[in-house]
């Protein structure tokens, strides 16, 4: 396995909130955003469940557990729906969203922001 | 859930399967629907048609049942051109073909579909039902060899589905009848004509649910009632799926038509196997009432039924599925991936617990031997 690196992969303001720009580092497809507690994530263009490109899929809130017959939006930026199969993805914590602790967790690489620019350790 | 070992390892769609497929489920798009055929209908229907200002084709889905995520098409897969998923042949080609090594793609367009066992008019549905496959034989066969076609019937007029089998049947692209299927149970006597119009053509009957099913009378329906929301129907799609096999074998069809195959695509498979263990225990106790039928059912579906694997089910341990299928043997699935549609299934993710032999079975060999492949 190749060592570790950090890639400098763009400035903050290249990542708008909410949507993942795809790079590629070392033949991987990374997808990058910033979420809006201004945190940054770098996931896997991969789905666990069948390999979709994950990170074309919207990022947004989801209906919560709720009393049957309500209904409580939430978690708004903060959930990954996979584009082919559905699959929601809780990006604080890279689990599926309703199975937390399960082996169909995103794969997300550590991010840091130095002097404006992101950092991504792949 | 079909869950690889490490999510790291989990390849992209098309790395990992070094053998041939076939893909008995793609849906090709017609762009601008009904306008896109008219020049290929008489002038006489496409002013009815621009008089209805009918030029994209009615809606399949209510209010309810629309998609939870807002389509049934992947949004990753629309075409750099624009349109919608499954709309431009060269970038179906690319995208999904060679991406996945796939040989053969069975493409069965589901706006005809709609539009013949529900949608339109009797009358209506035979001219477009034409309409649509001539224009998919000249906008879309040609882009490719790989691309087969299961031609589509319109299916409220079974004469008229027979002599739309004989006009195009002979195409060398041309692997299936796409049959649309109305509230009518497959055995029954109705249906009769297509099949004897299929066999004489050497095609197998393909029946995939259209798009209105469960929502509007004309269609199969979901038993017991009417489902409430998108998640429930499509749960209970696989419904009529189950009755249609019940409904060929103790009805004699396959005593009346002896070349004809059937492929129910989309319906999931699981299921067969304690349907067929109820029908065989029930032929032993009952078989009298229903003479005709000379063996048991299980061995009628062995031979002339076929079922594709899209949408696989995902029991909690994967082994599981392929304890199931190997109980049910491994002739009687092809692979399929459902493009472009939200719950496809690709190769190189799928079914990766069987032995290799047994999955060239399900990716290939079956397939060649239920369409009419030249």
């Amino acid at each position: 396995m190749a060592e570790k690196k950090q890639h400098t992969v763009g400035k903050t303001a290249d990542f708008p909130v909410g949507k993942f720009k795809i790079i590629e580092i070392g033949g991987r497809e990374i997808g990058i955003a910033q979420l809006k507690n201004g945190e940054f994530r770098a996931v896997r263009n991969v789905c666990p469940h069948k390999g979709a490109p994950v990170c074309k899929g919207p990022i947004g809130g989801t209906a919560l557990p709720s009393a049957v017959g309500e209904l409580i939006y939430g978690r708004d930026g903060e959930i990954l729906a996979c584009p082919w199969h559905g699959f929601e993805f809780d990006l604080l914590t890279g689990d599926e969203l309703i199975r937390s602790g399960k082996p169909t967790k995103l794969l997300m690489f550590p991010v840091a922001v130095a002097n404006g620019n992101v950092l991504v350790t792949v | 859930m079909d869950l690889p070992e490490n999510p790291a390892n989990a390849g992209q769609q098309g790395t990992q399967n070094a053998f041939k497929v076939v893909d008995c489920d793609v849906h090709p798009y017609v762009k601008e629907g009904i306008s896109s055929v008219f020049p290929y209908m008489p002038d006489a229907w496409k002013q009815r048609f621009l008089r209805k200002r009918a030029t994209v084709g009615a809606e399949a889905r209510s209010l309810k049942y629309l998609h939870p995520n807002g389509a049934v098409n992947r949004e990753d897969a629309r075409p750099p051109c624009g349109g919608v998923s499954g709309s431009d042949p060269h970038f179906l080609v690319q995208d999904l073909l060679v991406k996945n090594k796939i040989e053969h793609a069975v493409l069965n367009c589901l706006q005809t579909g709609a539009l013949c066992s529900t949608l339109a008019g009797t009358d209506e549905s035979i001219v477009l039902c034409s309409a649509f496959n001539d224009y998919l034989i000249d906008q879309w066969l040609p882009v490719d060899n790989r691309l087969k076609f299961a031609m589509s019937v319109p299916s409220q007029d079974p004469q008229a589905s027979a002599a739309e089998i004989r006009r195009l049947g002979k195409h060398s692209q041309i692997v299936a009848v796409s049959l649309p299927l109305i509230n009518i149970l497959m055995g029954n006597r109705y249906w009769w004509p297509i099949y004897e119009a299929a066999q004489e053509m050497q095609l197998p009957i393909l029946v995939h649910v259209t798009g209105p099913d469960s929502i509007f009378q004309g269609p199969p329906m979901s038993a017991g009632g009417i489902p409430d929301s998108y998640v429930e129907r499509y749960v209970t799609l696989s419904q009529a799926g189950e009755s249609s096999v019940n409904s060929l074998v103790f009805s004699g069809v396959f005593e009346k038509f002896p070349g004809l195959k059937v492929i129910f695509v989309e319906y999931g498979f699981l299921w067969l196997l304690p349907l067929l263990w109820r029908m065989d225990r029930t032929w032993r106790q009952l078989r009298h009432e229903v003479p005709w039928v000379k063996k048991s059912p299980v061995e009628y579906v062995h031979k002339h039924i076929r079922f594709s694997t899209q949408p696989i089910d995902e029991p909690e341990d994967p082994k599981d599925l392929d304890t199931l299928i190997g109980l049910m043997g491994y002739d009687q699935l092809c692979f399929s991936t459902d493009y472009p549609h939200w719950d496809n299934d690709m190769p190189g993710q799928s079914l990766r617990g069987l032995p290799k032999a047994e999955r060239q079975k399900i990716f290939w060999d079956n397939a060649l031997t239920t369409f009419r492949m030249r």
